[in-house]
């Protein structure tokens, strides 16, 4: 089907396998499971491989160096973070992958604390 | 009787007819001569005549097939490049919002564009047209997957085995394009909760996709006429498709023909359905691209900051594409592995001279509060 006004791999294309065909269909995973923050890494002896998707052996090749944050995952993906929480969480499911719920933030100190180590170092120092 | 003989009437009533009816008799032989003459011409005139006429209406037909091609060609070309440009719309949403609840939409908006897309395609397949964008050589994997998303219902097909086979880049629509109309078919014969099952299985000449339904399969009418369609005694062009027309195996059957594959339908699957089989030649495959050789880049951090050591899986990573991808030179983690969490060690004098410098600031910074006009330091 080669005609002469044929454009050849001009522009950029979308990827050939789109997304929906990579999570089968499957709908989002809910929040409070997969959050942006949420850690993620490989399963110490997770089962065979064989058989996955591209993708998802991809996933589990960049979980395999220590905890990375679904953000930072997807990021390295070129998929959309959605459907890289629904792989994450097939992945979990299937055993191949552990979670951690994120780090919890830095706790406010409280005023009379900060006081008192004030006082403490102008006492060494001063 | 011999009374009448006798009568002279009769005699000259004799007399006088016998030269008119010899008269009449040369002029009747005369003008049927004449007459067969002028129907050999009348013959030959009408062959001729009929002969012209279903040439004449060879050549209308033949008008009307390309005028209807062209402007279907032109019509689907616009369609074709819309549904393209709209894909690329769309993936750039999914991956602005794919943290949202919208993405769900974005992937079904995504889903009906690529049917649509596909409708498109195979008129335009039938009308010698476009038939998309060239894509760059895929993994046999990815170009079945891409068929499998551009029917209606995908989720019933079910990919049993994965293989190094990539199909090269002219042929990649083309094939993902059959298998479409494929799936299509036997999703449509089937009932609902049955699943579609696609199998690859390299053979010597090449490649086989299997694609095997649990329909109702086909009768041998059914079969004889998709054999038909299959292969190059099918009516060409937009006028064969018949009323209601059907698509699928004629625009398989052209790009078959075209692009030198065979497709085959005419066996039974093991489910009772029909089983479809997709020969792919040599010619028409290629290796999986090898990876780029990995070139070692050291964090310029690499003494300081919480990584893990460093390991480089040697799987051959390519992206959908099938182009050599690049990978990322270990996990970057933020909460650091076990085994490294130790505190980085510092040197006495390292140590020494990083609480002189606090120090010494403290001190400056006590001296100018002091001076200021600000008043005095709580103590």
């Amino acid at each position: 089907m080669t005609t002469p006004d044929e454009p050849e791999l001009e522009r950029e294309t979308a990827p050939l396998v789109r997304p929906y065909v990579i999570t089968n269909g499957r709908s989002l995973v809910d929040d409070h499971e997969f959050s942006l923050i949420t850690l993620v890494t490989a399963a110490v002896d997770g089962p065979r491989t064989g058989h996955l998707d591209p993708e998802k052996l991809r996933l589990l090749d960049l979980c395999a160096g220590g905890y990375l944050s679904v953000a930072e995952i997807a990021g390295h993906t070129n998929l959309p973070v959605g459907v890289v929480k629904i792989l994450l969480s097939d992945l979990t499911e299937e055993g191949f992958l552990m979670t951690r719920a994120p780090v919890p933030p830095a706790k406010l100190v409280e005023r009379h604390i900060l006081e008192e180590v004030l006082n403490g170092l102008q006492a060494r120092f001063g | 009787m011999t009374q009448y003989f006798q009568d002279p009437a009769l005699w000259g009533l004799i007399a006088a007819g016998t030269p008119v009816a010899a008269t009449a008799i040369i002029r009747g032989r005369k003008s049927n001569a004449e007459l067969r003459k002028e129907k050999q011409e009348l013959k030959a005139h009408y062959a001729n005549l009929e002969e012209h006429y279903s040439e004449a209406v060879e050549e209308a037909k033949d008008r009307a097939e390309e005028a209807t091609k062209t402007a279907l060609k032109s019509a689907m070309r616009t369609l074709q490049g819309l549904a393209s440009e709209q894909q690329l719309a769309i993936t750039k949403l999914q991956d602005k919002y794919g943290e949202l609840q919208i993405l769900q939409d974005l992937l079904d908006i995504d889903h009906m564009n690529s049917q649509f897309a596909r409708r498109a395609q195979s008129i335009a397949v039938l009308c010698d047209g476009w038939l998309g964008r060239q894509r760059a050589s895929a993994s046999l994997y990815d170009v079945v997957r891409s068929a499998k998303g551009r029917i209606r219902h995908f989720t019933r097909v079910e990919i049993r085995a994965q293989s190094n086979f990539a199909i090269v880049s002219r042929a990649v629509e083309p094939v993902a394009l059959t298998l479409a109309e494929l799936l299509d078919n036997a999703t449509s014969y089937s009932a609902p909760e049955t699943m579609i099952e696609i199998n690859i299985r390299p053979v010597p000449k090449g490649v086989c996709i299997i694609v095997d339904d649990a329909g109702v399969g086909m009768n041998e009418e059914e079969k004889a006429r998709a054999a038909k369609l299959l292969s190059s005694e099918r009516a060409p062009g937009v006028s064969g498709l018949g009323n209601p027309p059907q698509f699928g195996f004629t625009v398989i059957g052209v790009l078959a023909a075209r692009y030198g594959f065979t497709v085959s339908v005419d066996s039974t699957s093991p489910y009772g359905g029909v089983r479809a089989v997709v020969l792919l030649p040599e010619e028409l495959l290629t290796s999986m691209p090898a990876p780029a050789p990995e070139t070692e880049e050291k964090p310029a951090m690499a003494a300081s900051s919480p990584m893990p050591p460093e390991e480089t899986p040697a799987a051959p990573a390519t992206t959908f594409g099938g182009l050599p991808k690049r990978r990322r030179r270990g996990a970057i983690s933020i909460v650091p592995a076990a085994e490294t969490a130790e505190a980085p060690a510092r040197s006495s004098e390292q140590a020494a001279s990083v609480m002189g410098a606090f120090q010494r600031g403290t001190q400056s910074g006590r001296r100018s509060t002091n001076a200021s006009s600000e008043g005095p330091e709580t103590q």
